[in-house]
């Protein structure tokens, strides 16, 4: 049925374009490698109070790669409450916490719709998970917290579908950034916590061929390596030396055990770092 | 595949072997599930669907939209209520067609099939007995092959015997149908009884369910055409199966009833494979 | 999330609870050890029209239904896939691209009663068991019918009774076992042509398959929850035992048996199996998520000193409203032996890495569970 209200685009589908990669290297592409050091994060740019309408908002900005191609992940989180429950809703002793994660849909290089996916609402879990641990939840009764996170860009590299074929390990670091921002606009909201929480996440990877031995690294960029074995993303809470969320995915062996508590620990060290950035950024809000 | 009618006139055989007024094997349990207040699980031929009542219970938050209900809630406008409400949810998995198909929880016909199967049942339900509380009735579809409505209904009614839940009489369903389609405007059309789903594909059909042994229709949802002088022959033919349905959901809660009397109590977590069958 | 349950228990029992689960050796409302699963009944094969299924109903009345489906799709080649005709490349080509497999050939849904699919629970239960199913990439290789087409697995996965605990545990052993029940139609065409099957589903192969003596070469994964409450490992909690956990771990192991015994030497490579089958399995750690355990909503108990109804002091006089307010202030912080506190902050970092050790340690937790798995009969 014709819709003749609308001024429509042409009926049929249109294909892409599909762009020519840089270099005219078709078969070997050079690989790209990993300048950091195993136990360097990437620099971070925090900023609490961007939205003042919000009871407390953060910016988080992670340093894109020196090649091209690469974009690094931007970051933005409000948080609103605490605020009155509907009157509807049951009596709740402590606060009622929801979180709500949501990629722009320009912001990886698959477009995402409008409405949350699954994978959203997983990384939003996440989330609550994390933060519940660090709240303080019993000094609010009948109240609830709102926390709003928009990732404006994604962290992808625009040839890693090729490579990896699946966007889970741009997750977890968006995990880790989502983490670490709404601690910060949780502190700026004036919502209280036991401890600040960081996210960090480490990877065990492997390099080149198959001979290499898997080394662990923290903050990982997926197309900086050949092949990934395991990620975790750890939320850790510094002074009280807790994990209030850890996620690991990932084939290991059962046998070594030890590689499994290395990788984690390697988790926490990424977190304590992200942890003086944020600590630093919410003494300068303060200030 | 069209559906081959050709030997229905001549040796009155349907694609299955049945005739014209052959209800297809019925095969139903009740308490098959422990931690439930009711449950049943009932097979019409093919058709296999599991049933697990919760109530009457607290009611809980005002639910919208996805759930079908009937009683308290649609009853009376001002608010009080008087009888218990009953909420159907209806799950269709996604294995249960032969080709895969999931359908969300927003189905238009599956809340069409919802809301039908609670005023069938609040129909018969003592739901005056219960002011201020609701009945959940949760419907999962293992495998479809025709006449869903209909196994719906008397699995939900099993499973609130089981519950416990005073009523009236059975409310017993089945389908009927005619055969031969509306374009071939055939007279002479014979009624059919408990269509599969190749015959409810390509021919007129009706559902039908009734409370009891009696005449008395509690649901008729007919959504093909037909012509009005078959349309009696149809109702009369359903009408007559959902008797014979009643006698065998009775015959299967009398049978419970003298197996858990006898063994005072029943085992848990007995599979679907040894029940044994009547 | 086990966070939505509604777990009715008062402070006062939850501290009861927690008490009795931090004693050496944790004494369990149902008497159990601490590595004791309650009993469950298993069948598969229940529903003839899907390629495998299973039924598993647990001893508190949980039951769940698994239904796998699968369908012949055509292969989407990536876009750069130029040199799939160069003859020169073909054997390098068919072993890097037949091997490969994508997440989207599986898709899982989870239904259960009363949730809606978009609620966050039944996101994440979806999320961990498929997570654990794509994690080593095996299984979607055995789903490559040849270059241009492979089978896309639906899996349906049904909790009939009402959500009364954590439906993780009874979810995954029921997928489990309904993949271990799978056959998919034998194939009868060669090469790359459009795929035809052999009518006969007796012929049909499982899955994952078996050897020669019957034993399955590799396995799905299983997840287990694990809950630690004091110093003390609980595996299989049951509600009341989740509402007081400290930390709930959701660990999936894969088992992956050595595939490598050709048909040459089977003799010599099945009384190797036979001695490595003594010895244990080759377990893999597929993933960990923590689970947010319901005690981080239940409702703080209140210390006789601070409860107005046991003769404390009235708030209302001057001077001692000074008093009592560094007593509340105390009371609110620190925990008074006998009342219940829902826990804060996390859980520590050798506590999660003693919690997965223990499920994955030869001889434990893990191996019991396979191997119970293993016992039922796949009809």
């Amino acid at each position: 049925m014709a819709d003749r209200r609308r001024i429509n685009g042409p009926a049929g589908a249109t294909i892409p374009p599909v762009f020519d990669e840089d270099g005219k290297q078709y078969e070997h592409k050079v690989a790209k490698i990993r300048d950091r050091a195993p136990t360097a994060i990437r620099k971070m740019f925090l900023k609490t109070g961007v939205t003042p309408s919000a009871s407390g908002s953060a910016y988080l900005e992670y340093e894109s790669s020196a090649k091209s191609g690469v974009s690094g992940l931007k970051l933005s989180c409000t948080v609103h409450g605490p605020r009155s429950l509907p009157r509807s809703s049951p009596f709740s002793p402590h606060i009622v916490l929801s979180t709500h994660v949501k990629y722009a849909p320009f912001a990886t290089k698959q477009r995402r719709g409008y409405l949350r996916d699954p994978s959203e609402r997983d990384l939003g879990t996440h989330l609550e998970t994390a933060l519940r641990g660090a709240i303080i939840a019993d000094r609010w009764p009948k109240s609830g917290v709102d926390i709003i996170i928009s990732i404006i860009e994604g962290d992808q590299d625009r040839e890693t579908s090729k490579f990896q074929g699946d966007e889970t390990w741009d997750m977890m670091n968006a995990l880790s950034g989502c983490i670490t921002v709404a601690s910060a606009a949780l502190a700026d909201a004036g919502i209280d916590c036991v401890d600040t929480v960081a996210g960090g996440v480490a990877a065990l990877v492997q390099d080149t061929s198959d001979d290499s031995t898997p080394r662990i690294v923290l903050d990982p960029i997926p197309s900086e390596h050949e092949k990934i074995l395991g990620a975790c993303c750890v939320a850790y809470l510094p002074i009280r030396d807790e994990v209030t969320n850890l996620w690991f995915k990932g084939d290991l062996p059962a046998s070594d055990i030890d590689l499994y508590t290395k990788l984690v620990e390697s988790g926490i060290q990424a977190s304590r770092n992200g942890n003086r950035v944020l600590v630093e950024c919410l003494g300068e809000t303060v200030a | 595949m069209p559906l081959d009618t050709s030997t229905y006139s001549l040796g009155l055989l349907r694609v299955d072997g049945r005739r014209w007024n052959e209800l297809r094997r019925i095969h139903a349990q009740i308490r098959t599930q422990a931690a439930a207040d009711g449950s049943s699980y009932l097979e019409m031929g093919h058709t296999k669907v599991m049933c697990v009542v919760t109530g009457p219970t607290e009611p809980g938050p005002r639910r919208g939209g996805n759930v079908g209900s009937a009683g308290g809630a649609g009853a009376a406008s001002g608010g009080q209520h008087k009888d218990a409400e009953v909420l159907v949810n209806i799950v269709i998995a996604g294995f249960s067609s032969v080709d895969r198909k999931r359908r969300g929880k927003g189905d238009k016909r599956t809340l069409e099939m919802q809301s039908t199967v609670a005023n069938a049942l609040a129909a018969s339900l003592h739901i005056h007995l219960f002011p201020h509380s609701q009945i959940t009735i949760s419907l999962h579809v293992l495998s479809q092959d025709g006449s869903l409505l209909a196994a719906l209904i008397n699995a939900a009614t099993l499973a609130c015997v089981d519950a416990g839940i005073p009523m009236t009489d059975y409310v017993a369903a089945c389908t009927a149908g005619s055969t031969s389609t509306y374009a071939a405007n055939d007279e002479s059309a014979d009624p059919l009884l408990d269509l599969n789903h190749q015959e409810e594909q390509e021919l007129p059909g009706l559902t039908v369910a009734t409370l009891g042994e009696t005449d008395r229709v509690a649901v008729l949802v007919c959504e093909s055409r037909v012509q009005v002088s078959r349309l009696e022959g149809m109702l009369a033919v359903g009408v007559d199966g959902c008797k014979q349905v009643r006698e065998i959901l009775d015959r299967v809660v009398r049978e419970k009833g003298r197996k858990m009397i006898q063994e005072g109590t029943v085992e848990r977590g007995t599979g679907l494979n040894d029940m044994d069958v009547d | 999330m086990a966070s939505q349950q509604h777990v009715l228990l008062s402070p006062a029992e939850l501290a009861y609870l927690h008490d009795s689960l931090s004693l050496t050796p944790p004494l369990r409302p149902d008497g159990r050890s601490p590595t004791q699963y309650r009993p469950l009944s298993a069948e598969t094969g229940i529903l003839p029209g899907t390629n495998g299924s299973a039924r598993i109903c647990f001893a508190d009345g949980t039951e769940a239904i698994v239904g796998v489906k699968a369908e012949v799709e055509k292969t989407r080649r990536k876009w750069d896939d130029d040199t799939i005709y160069d003859e020169n490349k073909e054997e390098t080509r068919e072993e890097a691209e037949g091997a490969e497999g994508s997440s989207d050939w599986v898709e899982l849904t989870v239904e259960i009663p009363g949730f809606r699919d978009d609620d966050s629970s039944t996101v994440f239960l979806a999320a961990m068991l498929s997570e654990a199913l794509l994690a080593d990439g095996g299984f979607v290789r055995r789903l490559v019918i040849n270059r241009r087409f492979h089978w896309k697995v639906y899996l349906d996965i049904l909790l009939i009774s009402p959500p009364l605990s954590y439906p993780l545990p009874l979810l995954s052993l029921t997928t489990h076992l309904a993949l271990l029940s799978t056959r998919l139609p034998r194939l009868k065409s060669e090469g790359d042509e459009d795929p035809f099957f052999d009518d006969d589903w007796a012929a049909a192969p499982y899955l994952y398959p078996r050897s020669s003596n019957k034993k399955v070469l590799a396995r799905p994964p299983v997840t287990l929850l694990v809950m630690a409450v004091g110093n003390n490992i609980i595996f299989d909690p049951a509600k009341e035992e989740l509402a007081v956990a400290d930390v709930a771990l959701a660990v999936s192991v894969g088992d992956v048996s050595s595939s490598s015994s050709s048909s040459s030497s089977e003799g010599e490579e099945d009384v190797d199996m036979t001695a490595e089958e003594q010895e244990g399995r080759k377990l893999r750690l597929l993933s960990i998520r923590t689970v947010d355990p319901p005690s981080r909503l239940t409702p703080p108990g209140v210390p006789n000193a601070t409860n107005s109804a046991y003769g404390h002091a009235q708030v209302g006089e001057g001077g001692k409203t000074k008093q009592q307010m560094p007593e509340a202030r105390a009371a609110e912080s620190e925990a008074v032996e006998g009342v219940w506190k829902p826990p804060r902050g996390g859980a520590k970092a050798l506590v999660m890495a003693a919690l997965v050790q223990k499920t994955l340690q030869r001889g434990g937790v893990a191996d019991e569970v396979f191997d119970a798995l293993e016992g039922v009969d796949l009809g």
